[in-house]
Formats: structure tokens, sequence, C-alpha cells
């Protein structure tokens, strides 16, 4: 069976191929081609996946962010624990070459959908769950050393914008201050080629932890006020926002500062847009932001800003080893001033969420301390 | 501890305690039975007036006589395997078969039994069995079925499958005290042509006297003519008497008929159990079997030769005892004692009597009569210490490897058989040979089982739940295995088998299909001493011991400390001796020599080692086949993905992809055919001629085989009534 022309899926219009896809496609044809030559030679085909472990991620002082190391996972067809994903692995790569070729994009989701089905004459689906298919476009990714919005895939928007600044985003014009309550969705792909900046008057990004944070600093005019981007990444930002945080910075030279919970789960929010995630270190260089600041919640916070007992919420045994964890990364490990917050919550033996703040008073947190920790440039870096 | 009362009747004295429910009613017919003959002169002495001395020594004396035999049996019956009605049904059918197989044997003649059980009343069962031997001359007939402790075989050393002349007529007086009908024997020795061919006896023991008493033909039997008027006599006698095959001639044998009271039940411990174990290690021989429900079995056999004929030997000084060699000093015939020594035993030669006689300080010329008791028991020192060859071990006769293999092939269904015949050995003066088969792979009795079998055996079980009914009826079904198959067919531990209704009966037979039993099954073991299969006593067994205490994890079963082994596996051990140590009179369970012990662990091992072997093989096999199936199911999808990124030919790329699958996978073609089947027959040379593997997935059909089996008997065939259909 010859390949199928996929222009007469689309309707027999001509789909344009960019420079980038056609590299694209031109590494996936080389791990195709590796197959067959194998087979033609009767030997057991084998992919080399980079390997995304911690044990392969180095931590670059002087970059100051997270690098993946040369290490890789042998992948082999007939092993008996390897063959399912090496089958998922082509899958994938068939997936990709099909959205490329018919010029379309899909969400994480879209493409196991797409992928999904049972083996022939077997139960077996080739794909139990999206978890399954979201790894091995990731293994995908780091083998090709193509990147997501590269192989047509999207993750789906998660993380908000709001702020004096107006961007071309597919074409279409969008001043940002002016984008109602919910601000702008920032999209999962931020690269240059969809996403360009026009006009900018903001001096800083202020980065919240989660979107009920962020509605009362767009609710108070915060931005206004103090002429800044506010956005929120909805927990652990996605690669949109992350990409998108690092553009700004690096493009238009704002500073990021970070409001975050006081867990270890919030430190390590700050760590990723700091340095990189261990699990996508190859993305750091278009993503880390080595110099963003945490402004807070800090450890002292509860005395501080005398918050009451109520809003004190345990460390479970989860979130101290966590924390004990994040207290030993390569990049905290020789920060006093960090090594002493992490002590102190785990002192403290609680964790306090931003919201707490809001039993002072409901503006508590855009009024007075985040004006106050920026004015005292009282940060944690 | 109650000592027998001199004031009452011994036989008014219930015997042992029974130790099954079934007893109470059956002592009450005894009691009935015994009560019929005159009163014991005891009696007379109960009904005196009673004195301040309750007894004297005068009123003892009047009490104090011999005990018969026949008394001391019909009190202690327990002992020889009459314990309960189910038991005595299987003791009879054992004696009289065994008798038959040795007597053909020691003739020459390959053996045909005819065994049919009949019920006639409530727990009235009638057997008979015939054989094709050599028949009985007709004056030996009363003593040998009304006499206990009459034989042939007790005065002499040679293997053979009775030995203490207790069995047969015990099994006639225990229908005649139960049922009060008495024995039936007919025999024909082959005068062919003459009119007075077979001899037919109706006998009943006179348990005081140990004395037949023969009721027909005026206390002399009857001669009854061969054809149509022999048959009609016979009919209406309520005996069977098959002819031979072209019914001009009578045909050799013998054939005895006992009612009694019993219980037919099938499972283990059955009349049919025995048959189909005997057909195992008696693969010579052609057994037909009727039972009380009129279904036939037919094991036909597999080999046409008679096993070699055992000779007979003269004791080995180190077996006897001292009373024994006092009993043979007074009954010798030779004249002196060097004399009576290297005549009466094995391995001892005139010098080696002079040692002895030197080192008891005796004369070699002593009169053998005269030896006092003293004396005798310096001989006896002096034959322990002597430096004496072992006996010579011709007189055994093995089964053999290839026998024991095509018995058990025969039989029980398999993937892998292995065999061993040990070297002969001794113990206490005694050859024996130690014989060790296995049988492993396949699926259990209980898998196979007809749904009209389940519901029959339900239904005839006393078993009082169903977790107990499964595990003693069927082979190889042991806790765990009854536990998952309970859980299976959602029912208690505690259901009562006999209660369900058929659509339970038919959830129990699907879970006993669908559950895998090779986890949770036991080894089935197989026990025989001279032939003769050991269905009791398992624990007391020097078999089950040894095999206990073997590790089988070495060969690649799994074991809980000191159990039995579990898997689809069937364990054979056969001990051939001139004298089989059993623990009791009842031939249940052989005694634990260390000699034997060791025997029967080397020969355990030895088999043990080759099904390691295979089990491993098996295994690594089996992994091969699924990993090859796992990369077969995903070569498709990546042939198709490759093709829809390059469009490269898919199947052209699926097939090169296959040809590396199947190298890399090279050990599952062991066993593949182009079917993916099949083991290849050459595999039988890398362990060895002691091995046999049989092809599965193939509808095995070996020549005895069918379904009727089903009902735990596996292979038999059967005619008749009730064809079990699937
Ligand atoms: N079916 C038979 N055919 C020929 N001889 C028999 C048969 N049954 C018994 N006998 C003879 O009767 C003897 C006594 O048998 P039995 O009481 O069973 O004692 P045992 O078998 O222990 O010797 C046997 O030794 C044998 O010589
Ligand atoms: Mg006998």
């Amino acid at each position: 069976m010859a390949k199928k022309p996929s222009s007469t899926k689309s309707g027999g219009a001509a789909v344009s191929v960019s420079a980038k896809d056609k590299k694209t496609l031109g590494s996936l044809r080389v791990l195709a081609d590796e197959v067959v030559d194998c087979a033609e030679k009767g030997r057991a085909p084998h992919l080399d996946v980079p390997s995304r472990s911690l044990s392969n991620v180095r931590f670059n002082k002087s970059k100051r962010f997270l690098e993946m190391g040369s290490g890789t996972n042998r992948r082999e067809l007939f092993n008996l624990s390897q063959a399912k994903a090496y089958m998922q692995t082509l899958l994938i790569s068939s997936g990709c070459k099909r959205l490329i070729e018919e010029g379309k994009t899909t969400s994480l989701r879209g493409l196991y959908y797409m992928l999904k089905h049972s083996i022939e004459g077997t139960k077996e689906e080739t794909f139990d769950d999206q978890a399954d298919s979201d790894t091995i476009i990731e293994d995908v990714e780091v083998t090709l050393n193509s990147l997501r919005e590269e192989m047509h895939l999207y993750a789906s928007n998660r993380g908000n914008l709001v702020g004096p600044i107006t961007l071309v985003d597919s074409g279409d014009e969008i001043d940002c201050t002016r984008m109602g309550s919910a601000g702008y969705s920032i999209p999962s792909i931020c690269e240059p080629d969809v996403i360009q900046f026009k006009k900018c008057t903001a001096k800083f990004i202020l980065h919240v932890e989660k979107d009920t944070v962020w509605r009362r600093f767009a609710e108070d005019k915060f931005w206004l006020k103090h002429n800044c981007l506010v956005t929120h990444g909805g927990g652990q930002p996605p690669r949109g926002v992350r990409r998108l945080l690092h553009r700004l910075h690096k493009e238009l030279n704002l500073p990021v500062y970070c409001l975050l919970d006081n867990d270890p789960w919030g430190y390590y929010i700050y760590s990723v847009l700091k340095q990189g995630s261990i699990n996508l270190a190859f993305e750091s260089v278009r993503m880390g932001i080595p110099e963003a600041k945490y402004i807070g919640l800090r450890s002292k916070d509860f005395d501080r800003c005398q918050l009451s007992n109520s809003v004190k919420i345990n460390l479970n045994d989860q979130d101290v080893k966590r924390a004990k964890q994040i207290a030993e990364y390569p990049w905290f490990k020789d920060k006093k001033a960090w090594q002493k917050e992490i002590q102190t919550m785990l002192g403290n033996g609680f964790k306090l969420e931003v919201e707490s703040l809001i039993s002072k008073d409901i503006s508590y947190v855009t009024e007075e301390y985040v004006p106050a920790r920026l004015e005292d440039q009282d940060w944690l870096d | 501890m109650k000592r027998t009362p001199a004031k009452s009747p011994p036989v008014r004295t219930a015997a042992k305690k029974p130790t099954e429910a079934d007893e109470a009613d059956e002592v009450a017919v005894i009691d009935e039975a015994e009560t019929n003959g005159e009163a014991p002169a005891a009696e007379k002495a109960a009904s005196r007036p009673s004195t301040k001395r309750r007894a004297t020594a005068e009123s003892m004396a009047a009490g104090q006589r011999d005990i018969s035999v026949s008394e001391f049996f019909a009190k202690n019956r327990h002992l020889l395997g009459f314990d309960n009605p189910r038991k005595a049904l299987l003791t009879t059918v054992k004696e009289a078969v065994d008798n038959s197989l040795d007597a053909c044997e020691e003739a020459g003649i390959l053996p045909e039994v005819w065994v049919h059980i009949e019920m006639t009343g409530e727990n009235r069962y009638k057997v008979g069995i015939q054989d094709n031997g050599p028949g009985i001359v007709k004056a030996q007939i009363p003593n040998i079925f009304g006499k206990l402790l009459y034989g042939s075989k007790f005065h002499r050393l040679r293997m053979s499958r009775g030995q203490q002349g207790i069995g047969i007529s015990a099994a006639g007086m225990y229908g005649v005290l139960t049922t009060g009908k008495p024995v039936k024997i007919v025999s024909c020795i082959g005068k062919k042509g003459k009119s007075h061919d077979l001899h037919y006896f109706e006998l009943q023991i006179d348990t005081r006297k140990n004395k037949p008493e023969i009721l027909n033909g005026k206390g002399e039997g009857e001669d009854i003519p061969f054809g149509a008027d022999g048959d009609k006599f016979l009919a209406k006698h309520g005996v069977e008497w098959k002819a031979a095959k072209d019914g001009t001639v009578a045909h050799n044998g013998t054939s005895v008929t006992i009612e009694l009271e019993a219980k037919y039940q099938r499972g283990r411990g059955s009349v049919d159990e025995y048959l189909e174990q005997t057909a195992i290690a008696n693969p010579h021989v052609t057994l037909h079997y009727k039972d009380p429900d009129g279904k036939e079995y037919h094991y036909d056999r597999a080999a046409e030769q008679l096993p070699p004929e055992p000779k007979e030997i003269l004791p080995h000084p180190y077996g006897i005892e001292l009373g024994n060699l006092v009993t043979m000093l007074q009954a010798t015939k030779a004249p002196t004692l060097s004399q009576f020594l290297t005549s009466s035993f094995s391995r001892v030669s005139s010098s080696k009597a002079s040692d002895v006689c030197e080192a008891a300080k005796l004369s070699t010329r002593a009169n053998p009569a005269r030896i006092g008791r003293h004396d005798g028991e310096l001989l006896y020192q002096s034959l322990q210490k002597a430096k004496i060859p072992p006996p010579a071990t011709d007189c055994i006769s093995p089964i053999g490897v290839p026998l024991l293999l095509k018995g058990l092939h025969h039989v029980v269904p398999a993937e892998f058989y292995v065999a061993d015949t040990r070297p002969p050995t001794v113990y206490r003066g005694n050859p024996f040979v130690i014989e060790t088969a296995l049988a492993y792979g396949g699926s259990s009795a209980a898998v196979k089982i007809s749904l009209e079998a389940l519901t029959e055996m339900l239904g005839e079980t006393d078993a009082r739940t169903l977790r107990q009914f499964l595990i003693n009826g069927f082979n190889g079904i042991g806790g765990d295995a009854a536990d998952k198959i309970l859980t299976e067919a959602e029912f208690g531990n505690r259901t009562s088998p006999s209660k369900l209704k058929p659509a339970e009966i038919a959830k129990l037979h699907a879970a006993m299909r669908n559950v895998n039993l090779e986890e949770g099954q036991t080894m089935n073991v197989l026990r025989y001493a001279n032939r003769v299969p050991l269905q009791f006593q398992p624990g007391a067994c020097a078999i089950t011991q040894s095999i206990m205490g073997t590790n089988w994890r070495a060969y690649g079963l799994s074991q809980s400390r000191g159990g039995l082994p579990s898997g689809p596996v069937t364990i054979m051990v056969h001990i051939a001796s001139v004298w089989v140590p059993f623990t009791s009179e009842s031939k249940e369970a052989v005694a634990s020599y260390p000699e034997i012990q060791k025997e029967i662990r080397l020969g355990l091992q030895a088999v043990g080692r080759k099904l390691a072997m295979f089990v491993r093989k098996r295994m690594k096999v089996k992994q091969e086949g699924e990993r090859r199936n796992v990369f077969l199911r995903y070569l498709g999808e990546v042939a198709g993905a490759v093709n829809e990124i390059n469009g490269r030919d898919k199947k052209k790329l699926y097939d090169m992809l296959l040809k590396v699958a199947k190298r890399k996978t090279e050990q599952a073609d062991i066993k593949l055919d182009d079917q993916g089947r099949v083991i290849k027959r050459a595999e039988e040379d890398e362990y060895g001629d002691n091995v046999l593997i049989v092809k599965q997935d193939e509808p095995e059909t070996p020549p005895a085989a069918t379904e009727a089996a089903a009902a735990g008997l596996k292979k038999t065939k059967e005619k008749g009534t009730g064809k079990a259909g699937r």
C-alpha cells in the first residue's frame, strides 16, 4: 500500500509545508527508514531515546538552568518489556507525519484519539490512556529533537494574561488591557511565528500561581496601578505560558516576579520557571528564566502578616519529603536564604496558600502584600 | 482397657469401636448372625448366681480356651481391611483379583479377570470375580475359601501378591457373617471333554473351628456338566461363569461369588480406583469390570508378555526372627546343624555354617531338633553377627521401565512420563526392588468429568461438605484447588454435596473445568507393593513419607515444607519384594526400613531429575512462545506506521520483521510446527530412554481410553448402558 497523498484528505487544497515542517518530516523519515534497514539486514530494530530521568539532567551553573545530558535508553522491538513502547513510538511518529502533511494541528488528546485502536486480532488497545501517549510524545520530541509544536501538537490552553501589551496572535491584534474579566488566554504554542509583540509599556511581570489569585489582581486593576503584566499558569504552568514568559523576559526585558503558595509545590513551580523541568530539560533554553524572583508567600509570613491560626494547613509526610528533596536541588543547595526558607517551613509544620491573605482583607494581597515586597525588594532569588 | 471378660461370650463383645457411622448397623447384623450358632459354653457361667467373689480360678478356667483365628478375625476385622462397608467391598474384590493374578502368573497364563458388582438389597452387594487361571483342584477348594491362614504363599519366599494366606477366606467369612449367604466357588482345571469339568461349592466358614462347612452336594460339593445344563444350573444359583470364547471348551479358571454387606462409592479408595491402579502396574492384564450401575469398563492389556517368573528363594539369615529359627529347627529334616543351616538358608555355605556353629559354641553335627531355647538364641545371635553375603536378587521380577511407562501412559493422561527401576537391594535379608514412575502435565480428572458423571458422584457421596467431596473424590485436587473451584462456583465451602439442584451442579461443573487446577493440584501418589495398589493409610507409608521428604522444588514443582508437592503430576512407587514389610495385616502401608527409604529416595531423585529437565524446558518454550506472541502482535502496527511515514511496502516489511522475530524466539520452535503447536519427537532423545513424551493438543486415544473415564477413572473404555455424554 503506497503512501496516500495526504492532500486528498484535505479536499485537494494544496498544503503549504514550511521549512520547519520539512525538517521534521525529514527526521521522521529517518526514523522509519531505519526500521526497514534493520529488517532488510535481518537485524532487530531499535530506537535510542534520550533519557528524561533525573540522572540524565545536569544543572548548568553558568547558564543557570537544567540541561539534558547525552544519556539514552535503547528501546527494542524484540524485547518483551519494550515492544509495546517501540510500537507506540512509531505510531506517534506516523500520526505527526500525517498532521504535518495535512497542515493541521491537534491537541495531545486529539492525537491520542487519532491513534487509539485495538490491535488487529486482539483486545489490546494501542494506547490504554492519554498518559500513555503523552509520555511517548515527549519521547518522540527528544528523539527527533523536534519541539511539540513542530510536530503540530499543542497542549490544552491553560493560563491567562492581563496588562498593557498589544500582541499579534495568528494575525489578530490583541490589546491585553481590553480582554474582559477573563483576560487573554495564553495559547499553547507561543512561537514567534504565531505570536509577535507589538507594543508594551509594562515594566515587569507578576506571575501568580492560580486563577483565583489572578482574578483578584485583575479585578483590583493591579496592572494599571503598577504598570505591569499579571499572568497565571493554573498551577504548574504549561509550556505555552513558560514560553511566553521567557520571550517577554528575553525580548522585552521584563523582570519576572512570582507569587506562589508557601508549600513544596509552590517552590517547585518557581524552580521549573527558573531552571526548567527535569522532564523537559531539553526545552530549558527556550523556557528557563534564571532571573525570576520569588516574592512570596514566605514561611515567615504567618508571623509577619499576623495571620490567624485557621489558615494553617498541616504538612503531610509527602510534603516533608518533597521539601527535603527540593532543598537538595543543586540550584537551591548553596543558597542560604532558600535553605532557611525551607527549614522555616519544615519548622512551622504547616503550609500557606496565597489565598490565606484574604483572611486579613480581600485586597490585602494586591494593596499591601505585593506592593510592600516590591517596594522593599524583598524576595528570594 | 477392657479385658475380654470370661463371663460373656467373646463374640458378643463388639469389636474395636467402629470408625465410621455406617458401622453401627453392621455390628447389629453380626450379632444376629453369630447368635444363630450354638450358645457358647461360657454363657452358662454368665447365668451363675453372683457370690461375693465374682470369679474364682475355676470359674475363670471355664472360660479360658483356644481362640480360633476365625474368631479373632471376626472381632478384629479392621486389621484385615474390613473396617467399614465401603472398604469391605474393596477388600473382597482386591483379595480375589490379587489371587487370580497370582495364580495366572504362576501358571504362565496371561491374566484376564472379570469383576462384577451387583446390588442385591439395601447395603448389600454380590461380588463375582472370575479368572482364566489354572483353577483349583476340587479337594483344595473348601480349605482355600473356608479356612483362614491356609495358602500356598506363606511358607515360601517368593514375590507374590498374597502373603498371609488370610485374604480370600476372610472375605468369604465377612460375607457369611454379614449376609448369611455362603461363598460360591466354581472352578475348572480344564480336563477337557470329560463331563465333570466344573466343580461347584457353596461354603461357609465355621468360625469356631476355623474349618470350612460345605453346604451343597451333601457336604461334598457338586460336579456340574459343562454346557447348557451347567449354565442353567449356575444361573439358578446366582453365579456367573464365562465360558471360553468359542463356547465349546470349558474355560480354565476360578470364579468366586461373595455376597456381603457393603457400600459402593466411587472416588478415592474405591473399587474403581483399585482396578484402574491395578491396570497401571500390570500392563499384561486384561480387566473387565461391570459396576453396580451396569456400566462396563475394559482395561485391555498393553503388553503381551508375562513378567518373568519370580524365583523362590530360601530365607536369608538376616531376615529371620528368633521364633522363626526355633520353629525351623523343630521342623527340619536335616540330620545335622550344619546341614540344617546350608539347606534352610540362602547364602550359607558349609564353611560359613561351621563358622556360625563355632561362634555359637555348638557342634556342626548337633541334631537340630535337640537344640534348646538357650542354644537356639546363641545360634541366632551368631547368625546375625556372621558375615553372610546378601541374598540373590533374581527372585524379584520388577515391572521394568518400558512397562512402567506403558502402564502409566495407558491410564494416566499426561505430557511427560519417566520411569526408573532401581537395582535390587536387601533389607533385613529380604531382597527388594524399588521402581518409580512419574507422569507430568495434562489436565486432571476433575477437568474431564462429564456433567452426568459428576451428578452421579454427587448422588453417591457421603462427604458432608462440597469441599470434602472434591478433595476425596478426585485425584489431584487438594485443599487449595477445592477452594478455588468453590470460589469460582460461588459456593460456601460448607455446602452439602447431596442437596445441589441441577443448575447448581452445572455451575460446579463449569467451575471445575474453568479453574486452573495446575496450580492448586497436589501430586497424585500411586503406591504399589508387588504390583498391588495400596489405597489406604498413605500417611503411615514409607512411600508417602519419602515423597514428602524429597525436595521437589529442586525438580521444578512447588511444595510446601514437608508436604506433597503440587502440580499436574502423578507419581508411582512400586516396591517388589519376596516379603514386603507392611505396617499391619491389612497390607495398606509399607513399613519404614531405612534401606527401603533410601532406595525410594534414590528412585524419586532419578525421575525427579528428568522431570526437572522437562519442566525447565517446557517453561522456556512457553516463555519464548509468549514472547513471540507479544512481538507478533505489534509487528503489524509497526509495519503500518512505517508505511505511513515512508511509504515502504507494508506486507514485505512485515514478513521481514516476522523472520527476525522467529529467529529471536527460536526456542519456541522446539514445540512449534507451522500451526504453532506440537512437540518435536526427537526431544525424547535428549532425556535418555526411560522417558516418554506425548504430543499435546492432539486428541489422545490410547487403546483403553474414552471419556467414560470422566469420573476420576480417567482412561477406560466404556460399553453398555450409561455412556457419559459430554
Ligand atoms: N483364583 C485362584 N486360582 C488358583 N488358586 C487360587 C485362587 N485363589 C486362591 N488360590 C490359592 O489359594 C491360596 C490361598 O489364597 P488366600 O487365602 O487369598 O491367601 P494368599 O493369597 O495370601 O496365599 C493361594 O495361595 C492360592 O494357592
Ligand atoms: Mg490372596
